[in-house]
């Protein structure tokens, strides 16, 4: 098992690499759904506000 | 000819219920093979003959870079098809591509920059593909930065656009950089039409990666492209309907 996270004498470049990529892809997971939250909310409060002058 | 399908992607509505309905089928496809990727590349593939175990970077920088040059295809096509036809959900694709973008490129840039120094002995070479990579990046951040400039939202979508399309040109420079320059960077092993040069136990988790970033990207898009619909569509009574929880 140590021998796998040694990866040769390459630990730091390939775990780096890894940690840095999937760090990356759950951002973009994140990010892609607030920004359709906040798009949701605001859609939301203009409808509100809307239903208030009529 | 059943022509109706294709007009219908210009139709906000239709698009934004089309894009909620498809994204769950593309995005547990690219978990599921996001873990396989994993498996098969630091688990099942052998270490490489020059690079040991080193060489496993590939599992994570090649899709990142395949990822890049996709997703700006993608981005400059849907903002063509904007600019031509003047179609708002187009132009809301093209807005929605270039964070996505722009995070895969450093994702490339950073992974290449740390295969590097092991196996060229620099973390940066201003090599042909590193620095047109480089440029890809200034694109992507030059489009999002054009984009949030310019308050009025058309003349944004159309300024961006005519950016995005000029700068496809460094897509295919990128991709022939290692043919054309005698460059530091290896050639194409995979994306190439004679026969892949790596063995299958490497090449399989590869193609895998490939597939599942392809398949993150699509999910990716759809989310944001609610989210860009819906801000463009102030006035429209089929929101009502979307955003009623």
């Amino acid at each position: 098992m140590s021998e796998f996270f040694a990866m040769g004498k390459y630990a730091f470049y390939v775990w780096t690499s890894y940690g840095l990529v999937f760090g990356i892809v759950i951002l973009n997971i994140v990010w892609a759904r607030r920004s359709l939250a906040r798009a949701l909310a605001e859609a939301r409060r203009r409808l509100a506000m809307r239903g208030e002058n009529t | 000819m059943a022509w109706t399908w294709f007009h219908r992607l210009g139709s906000p509505p239709h698009v934004y219920g089309l894009a909620a309905r498809l994204t769950p089928w593309f995005a547990w496809p690219a978990l599921v093979l996001i873990l396989y990727g994993l498996y098969g590349g630091l688990i099942d593939a052998p270490p490489d003959y020059q690079q040991g175990e080193g060489y496993r970077i590939v599992y994570v920088h090649a899709p990142s870079a395949w990822m890049s040059l996709m997703v700006y295809t993608t981005m400059a096509i849907a903002a063509a098809v904007g600019l031509i036809w003047r179609i708002k959900v187009s132009h809301a694709a093209a807005a929605a591509c270039a964070p996505i973008g722009a995070s895969f490129t450093v994702a490339a840039l950073v992974t290449g920059s740390l295969w590097g120094k092991p196996m060229w002995g620099t973390y940066w070479e201003w090599d042909p593909r590193l620095t047109s990579e480089l440029i890809l990046l200034f694109l992507f951040l030059g489009y999002m930065g054009m984009r949030s400039a310019i308050d009025d939202l058309q003349r944004a979508d159309r300024a961006s656009a005519l950016l995005a399309v000029v700068g496809v040109v460094n897509v295919p420079i990128i991709h022939f950089s290692v043919e054309w320059w005698s460059s530091l960077h290896q050639t194409a092993s995979v994306m190439k039409l004679s026969k892949p040069t790596m063995p299958l136990e490497m090449l399989i988790p590869l193609l895998a990666m490939f597939l599942a970033f392809t398949f993150l990207f699509i999910a990716l898009l759809l989310v944001r492209l609610r989210g860009e619909v819906l801000m463009r569509e102030r006035a429209a009574k089929w929101i009502q309907e979307a955003v009623s929880p």
